[in-house]
């Protein structure tokens, strides 16, 4: 994968005339998707921060109180590493919101600790220093984007590794804490705004896919959090998602954010 | 320098010439990343966060292939496509859940590099529909990034 930042080298002046003299796409008003259902590619996982972006706009958030920094327990189980990763990264966007900058460099530290623990601390120690070099400037974006890169970085080097399985891991880590902090948001000031952020069967579908091709993990949270989605997925297929389903979510998804950060 | 050697000479830099025309033509699907990424940095600095992530594979000519997404509401969107084929003809449309339209009417498409923009009305799956338009290549390298503020 090309960085986004080599990708700086190109010259923006071809961007100029290719945008200048551009057309507006002729495209049908209308299409079959049940048509292209066999061409259709695997969803890319959401960030955090794209769930939080949204929810920011729809009224203020008190994001320190969801900040988290104590140490979590040292795991060896690989699987286990993978997922309490995902979650840690999704708490450096946590702290990002909350623009906590002790709490980001403690994520990029404790970030830099678990990947060396999944053997790909290599890819993983240039973000960490910068991770903390734009905490202390308190450079968000830069943050924001360097949380990023980690976690593909992170995820790349987990592929190169054939390890496809745990960086799939990775990215529903991050997605269940990100969960849990959009319910508990959501839960104490309700609207039908901050529900519909909840509104994603088929990213549930997609999880639910992969944990079913990871028979070989057999690790009691993977097998919890295996079961739960699919207590999810009915609260979350719905045209209106209801403050009951809002609560139940949360619960599930603290219970299984607990069993992650844990050893049992 | 006799006949012989100069022969030689000659066809080596033939090979030579051949085999950077080759290389130069046979791009990948990191190129094409390259390609979209430069059609998303006018746009980071209006405050769109690009995604490290991306889509990426090869069409032949008239190919088409759909990239399903979670977008949400309330956040607004670009999807960026680019090819390394210069002489290709790219585009990307994007769909609800239902097979609606959803861009906005500032997208656009330009030999090959082409980019759609949503402000999704509900928050839930929708459709990235890719396609290779024309190409003077069998298979055209495509890849797909996207940013959102």
């Amino acid at each position: 994968m090309i960085s986004f930042s080599k990708s700086l080298k190109f010259s923006a002046i071809a961007l100029i005339g290719v945008t200048f003299g551009a057309h507006g796409a002729q495209a049908p008003q209308r299409i079959d998707i049940g048509k292209m259902s066999k061409q259709v590619e695997n969803v890319v996982v959401p960030l955090p921060n794209e769930i939080f972006g949204a929810l920011n706009k729809l009224g203020s958030v008190n994001w320190r109180e969801y900040v988290r920094t104590e140490k979590t327990s040292n795991f060896s189980d690989r699987p286990r590493i993978a997922l309490l990763l995902g979650t840690v990264i999704a708490d450096g966007f946590i702290a990002v919101q909350a623009e906590d900058a002790p709490a980001v460099k403690e994520i990029g530290n404790r970030v830099l600790n678990l990947s060396k623990g999944m053997g790909v601390e290599k890819s993983i120690t240039p973000h960490a220093k910068a991770i903390t070099e734009a905490a202390d400037k308190r450079r968000w974006d830069s943050v924001r984007k360097e949380l990023d890169s980690t976690q593909s970085s992170v995820q790349a080097a987990m592929n190169e590794l054939h390890d496809e399985k745990l960086s799939q891991l990775v990215s529903l880590g991050g997605w269940l804490r990100g969960t849990q902090v959009l319910t508990s948001v959501v839960n104490k000031h309700f609207s039908a705004d901050g529900a519909e952020l909840l509104h994603q069967p088929d990213l549930l579908m997609h999880f639910q896919t992969q944990l079913q091709g990871m028979p070989e993990f057999n690790v009691p949270i993977i097998k919890d959090i295996q079961k739960s989605l699919g207590e999810v997925r009915p609260l979350v297929d719905a045209p209106k998602i209801s403050p009951e389903s809002v609560r139940k979510i949360n619960d599930i998804t603290t219970r299984l954010d607990n069993g992650i950060v844990t050893k049992e | 320098m006799n006949g012989f050697t100069k022969t030689g000479v000659r066809v080596s830099l033939c090979l030579i010439v051949f085999f950077a025309l080759r290389l130069g033509a046979a791009g990948t699907v990191d190129d094409a990343q390259s390609f979209a990424l430069q059609a998303a940095e006018p746009y980071v600095k209006e405050g769109f966060q690009v995604r490290e992530d991306y889509w990426g594979g090869d069409l032949g000519s008239g190919e088409k292939k759909a990239v399903r997404q979670q977008l949400f509401k309330g956040n607004e969107y670009w999807f960026w496509m680019g090819t390394e084929v210069e002489r290709g003809k790219i585009s990307v449309h994007i769909y609800d859940s239902e097979g609606k339209l959803a861009e906005q009417p500032d997208s656009w498409e330009k030999g090959h590099f082409a980019a759609a923009h949503v402000i999704p009305k509900a928050t839930g799956s929708y459709f990235i529909i890719v396609a290779v338009e024309e190409s003077p290549e069998e298979r055209t390298h495509w890849a797909l990034v996207y940013g959102f503020r």
